[in-house]
């Protein structure tokens, strides 16, 4: 077989110890997460507050991760760069989804009935982000040829990453409701509920970087097995 | 820098001489208006005025989509997309000359619009007109140049009318925000301050520099 060796991506080591790692703190996550007092306030549905939060800085992370692996792209024109991006953006929008959906269930359970959304500045920030990932898939699967798809794509991720400060700061501007806390200071929790939240991070860090190596691989791999083959199929 | 103009001459040139754009994008407009009039039937002449800024720029950014999704489609005949990339220069000029022509036409679209929209409506914008004018071509140079940018993108790709607003209606949630409000003051009868034009100020200088400097992998074929 022609083409580069797999480590063009990441070691598999690294892929396997990211996994391993992921699979020791999900049981310590679930039994702290369930040991967490409860709220008095708002019951047992603030738990949420330790998978939510930490969704949020993957939904993020995924962009960064698509438009520096973009801007490499255009400037190094190395596919793996393109298929790094891929894979950010993948991972990305499912934590963006998955944020996208917790937090409806749990702004009803704190703001109040019939509270499901309200404009406030980082909600719509988050579903302009989702909105942006979608956008970006969509160019990638309508475009055709991998190299002019890879680059358009690129160019996207850049303005795409470009748009996050830029929103927030017009919906700030412009008064959009501020519902979420200002920022989670350490003081702002409650007594043992610190470190469910801090394992919380870490765990969907984990999952995180063990989603995107495994994405990328798989980019990787599938790229081989085109140029293995009878030149590249359509896998969409 | 010669490229940009020459390109800006070329395409109102073109325009003269079709009107295709130019006619989809009024009669679009002007329907929208219409439209206006059927979906809020019953309203006090204050209402109108508090709705006048949000119909205004809902015509706008959609009858620009309908404008700029059609910027490249000249190109694509007879290849003259590999004569724009072959023309000597920073690529990023081609860019200017088509964000340029577009911003002219879209402008012109935008100020009769207003005119049938203030007249349809009895809505007085003269007092306003020159605030306004400022607010709108400010958020037209933001919308002209990603606009341009995807638009070279979209044309290449598969269901191009429906992939370009899905690019372009997420970044231009800020201009429309920025503008919706500056608008709706100017509009009110107040002042135009800095402060009310800064957010547009800095989202066009931000997107037309992303647009000149991006342009260049976009026309890499």
């Amino acid at each position: 077989m022609t083409g580069r060796p797999s480590s063009a991506g990441i070691p598999g080591a690294v892929t396997r110890g990211l996994g391993w790692a992921l699979a020791l703190l999900l049981p310590v996550y679930g039994w702290i997460v369930y040991q967490a007092p409860i709220d008095s306030v708002q019951g047992i549905m603030q738990k949420i507050l330790y998978v939510h939060p930490p969704l949020a800085y993957g939904a993020y992370l995924g962009f960064v991760v698509t438009a520096i692996a973009g801007g490499l792209f255009l400037w190094r024109g190395a596919e793996r760069h393109d298929q790094l991006a891929v894979a950010g953006a993948e991972v990305g929008t499912l934590f963006c989804t998955l944020m996208l959906v917790t937090g409806p269930i749990w702004a009803r359970g704190a703001w109040g009935p019939g509270n499901w959304w309200v404009w406030d500045a980082r909600l719509t920030l988050t579903l302009l982000l989702w909105f942006v990932y979608l956008a970006y898939l969509l160019l990638r699967s309508f475009t055709e040829g991998d190299e002019r798809t890879a680059r358009f794509a690129s160019i996207y991720g850049i303005v795409g990453v470009v748009l996050i400060p830029l929103n927030y700061w017009i919906i700030d501007l412009v008064g959009g409701r501020a519902q979420h806390p200002e920022n989670i200071e350490r003081g702002s929790l409650g007594e043992g509920m610190g470190m469910p939240f801090l394992l919380g991070n870490l765990t969907l860090f984990f999952a995180f970087a063990y989603l995107l190596a495994l994405r990328w691989e798989t980019a990787i791999l599938q790229s081989l097995a085109d140029a293995a083959g009878d030149g590249p199929a359509d896998h969409r | 820098m010669n490229v940009a103009l020459a390109l800006l001459w070329k395409d109102l040139l073109c325009e003269w001489r079709s009107r295709d754009r130019v006619v989809a994008m009024i009669v679009f407009s002007i329907l929208v208006v219409v439209v206006f009039q059927f979906a809020w039937p019953d309203r006090s002449d204050e209402q109108t005025l508090a709705l006048a800024p949000g119909v205004l720029w809902v015509i706008y950014l959609f009858a620009a989509l309908l404008g700029i999704g059609r910027t490249f489609t000249a190109e694509l005949e007879n290849d003259a997309m590999t004569a724009l990339a072959l023309a000597p220069g920073t690529r990023g000029w081609i860019f200017a000359g088509k964000a340029a022509a577009s911003l002219v036409l879209i402008g012109g679209v935008q100020a009769l619009t207003a005119a049938v929209f203030a007249l349809f409506f009895r809505v007085d914008l003269a007092p306003a007109i020159g605030a306004l004018a400022l607010v709108v071509g400010l958020a037209d140079v933001a919308i002209c140049s990603v606009g341009t940018l995807f638009s070279a993108m979209s044309v290449r790709s598969r269901f191009r009318e429906v992939l370009l607003p899905v690019l372009l209606i997420p970044s231009l949630i800020p201009v429309l925000a920025a503008a919706v409000q500056a608008s709706a003051a100017v509009i009110g009868g107040e002042k135009l301050t800095l402060a009310a034009v800064q957010p547009l100020i800095v989202i066009a200088g931000i997107y037309a520099v992303l647009g000149f400097l991006l342009f260049d992998p976009v026309l890499d074929d």
